[in-house]
């Protein structure tokens, strides 16, 4: 695909836009981009096309769009001085939330976003490579190899940190009770 | 460890209206606070199989509404809008191909490049040394980006371009005669032997004493016409298409300066405007209208090049041939 890109071949881009769209607006929001998640992979995908000279043949193209995705989202934010706030980031969120398809009780959906808010709490105390490889791993979906092709970090360095930033966000999130915590440190 | 659901059931736990938001969820069943509390603090193996299923279907409620799941038509219709802006940007900001292309596409870019190199003096006053092809299809598609196989080309989006329909080519206008033609424009119009004479010479004057020499000569109906300009091609020339043209080899013999002669063949109406060096290295003459397919090439004639635009002929090889006529180096 890659390679048809390079030849030129218009449909080529067009299909890894189309086929990469979804995942990369998703790693846009996860990383805080808010509103601006469309300029943000819009300018992505373009600075990818211009960047695929430089592809290594053979990588996964996932993770490496979502590197520079990561790149512009940091960049966006930074640009406009506007690192959000927790509170504008749940905020963002909570907007942004779907139905929550199983359940369509008021109070239940309450919990939903509560439960969201305090996961999302949680994500925002980690330090960054751990709140990085937690939203690569799994809000993203992207299996190991790909959040260390994504991190550009080796294989087992993501292991150890996934593992620690699961645990910390364990510790993190707010039905966790102190007294039964003994076995959760490091 | 099957109990793994539940964990999810308590996650609310900690709220304060989570004791009474947890039942409804049914998620994991109908267990009390207590043990659950218990349960998913006692083990963090436990715990960190479950997180990842919440922060998983975290990271899905993060897609925009109606995306649903990954077929789903708002999905595609996002995805599609999304191309679009893209490729409309990379169009916008004439990025080039990221990577030489084809050998194909490179040899083009070379030929244009030793092109460029070998008329440098007079480009320089031309100021520009690439082609300027501003192409526009909305909606921005596909075949567009093969627009990059150029080297060195900026393609810039311009969705006003819209050559009008049936638009035909237009004839000559009240004839002269080949030597007045001459006198007229101070230059010897070229003839293609494989057109014989022309039926209708017409000089246009352009700007500064610069003319344009045209011959038409009529065929089953329709009018062939040849535009001559006593002038080089500006590799800075703009075209402004929906389609690319194609690039073709004049002849086998490069001529003497080792650049092989080429053509422009545009297949199919387009709007039209380029620009020409005349002798002192003054970019001049920029035409614009619909055109039929088209030819464009240069030949050199004593001491000087002239640019040849051929209009009305359909076929791809008889143009060519047309062209190839010139080659024969006595045109009187």
């Amino acid at each position: 695909m890659i390679a048809r890109v390079r030849a030129g071949e218009a449909e080529a881009y067009a299909e890894l836009v189309r086929a990469h769209t979804g995942i990369a607006l998703r790693a846009a929001a996860a990383l805080g981009a808010g509103a601006d998640a469309e300029d943000v992979v819009q300018q992505a995908f373009v600075k990818a096309y211009c960047a695929l000279g430089r592809f290594k043949d053979g990588a996964a193209f996932k993770p490496w769009l979502l590197s520079i995705v990561a790149n512009e989202t940091r960049n966006t934010v930074r640009t406009a001085a506007r690192q959000r706030t927790l509170a504008g980031r749940e905020a963002a969120f909570v907007e942004a939330e779907p139905l929550i398809p199983e359940s369509t009780d008021p109070a239940v959906a309450t919990l939903e976003t509560e439960r969201r808010a305090a996961l999302l709490s949680a994500l925002e105390k980690l330090s960054e490579e751990h709140r990085l490889v937690v939203t690569y791993r799994y809000l993203l979906e992207m299996d190991e190899s790909e959040t260390a092709q994504a991190l550009g970090w080796p294989r087992g360095t993501v292991k150890s940190r996934l593992n620690r930033a699961l645990r910390k966000l364990g510790r993190l999130l707010p039905d966790f009770e102190p007294r039964e915590g003994g076995d959760e440190r490091e | 460890m099957s109990e793994g659901r539940n964990a999810y059931d308590g996650e609310g736990g900690g709220g304060p209206e989570g004791a009474g938001g947890r039942r409804p969820r049914g998620r994991g069943g109908d267990r009390g606070p207590g043990p659950l509390g218990r349960a998913r603090g006692r083990g963090h193996g436990k715990g960190a199989s479950e997180l990842p299923d919440e922060l998983r279907a975290l990271g899905r409620s993060l897609d925009p509404p109606g995306s649903g799941d990954a077929g789903g038509a708002g999905d595609s219709l996002g995805s599609e809008t999304m191309v679009e802006r893209v490729l409309g940007q990379i169009l916008a900001e004439q990025v080039p191909v990221p990577v030489a292309g084809s050998r194909a596409a490179r040899e083009r870019l070379r030929t244009v490049r030793r092109w460029t190199r070998v008329r440098w003096r007079t480009l320089t006053a031309a100021l520009c040394g690439l082609l300027t092809v501003l192409a526009l299809t909305p909606p921005v598609r596909a075949e567009v980006l093969d627009w990059f196989d150029f080297g060195g080309v900026e393609v810039r989006y311009d969705p006003s371009a819209v050559p009008s329909p049936g638009a035909t080519v237009p004839g000559c206008g009240r004839s002269l005669s080949l030597g007045q033609a001459e006198r007229r424009s101070g230059f010897e119009p070229l003839v293609p032997d494989a057109l014989g004479v022309p039926d209708t010479v017409a000089v246009t004057s352009e700007p500064h004493r610069r003319f344009l020499v045209s011959l038409c000569w009529r065929e089953d109906g329709r009018t062939v016409r040849l535009d001559e300009f006593p002038a080089w091609l500006d590799v800075g020339f703009a075209k402004r298409l929906r389609e690319p043209p194609e690039w073709l080899a004049l002849g086998g013999q490069p001529s003497g300066d080792g650049v092989p002669d080429y053509a422009l063949w545009f297949p199919r109406p387009h709007l039209l405007s380029f620009w020409l060096v005349d002798a002192d290295g003054h970019r001049f003459a920029r035409e614009e209208r619909t055109a039929g397919p088209t030819l464009l090439w240069t030949h050199r004639a004593g001491a000087g090049e002239v640019t040849l635009r051929l209009e009305g002929v359909a076929d791809k090889s008889r143009a060519v041939e047309i062209a190839k006529s010139l080659e024969a180096p006595s045109v009187k």
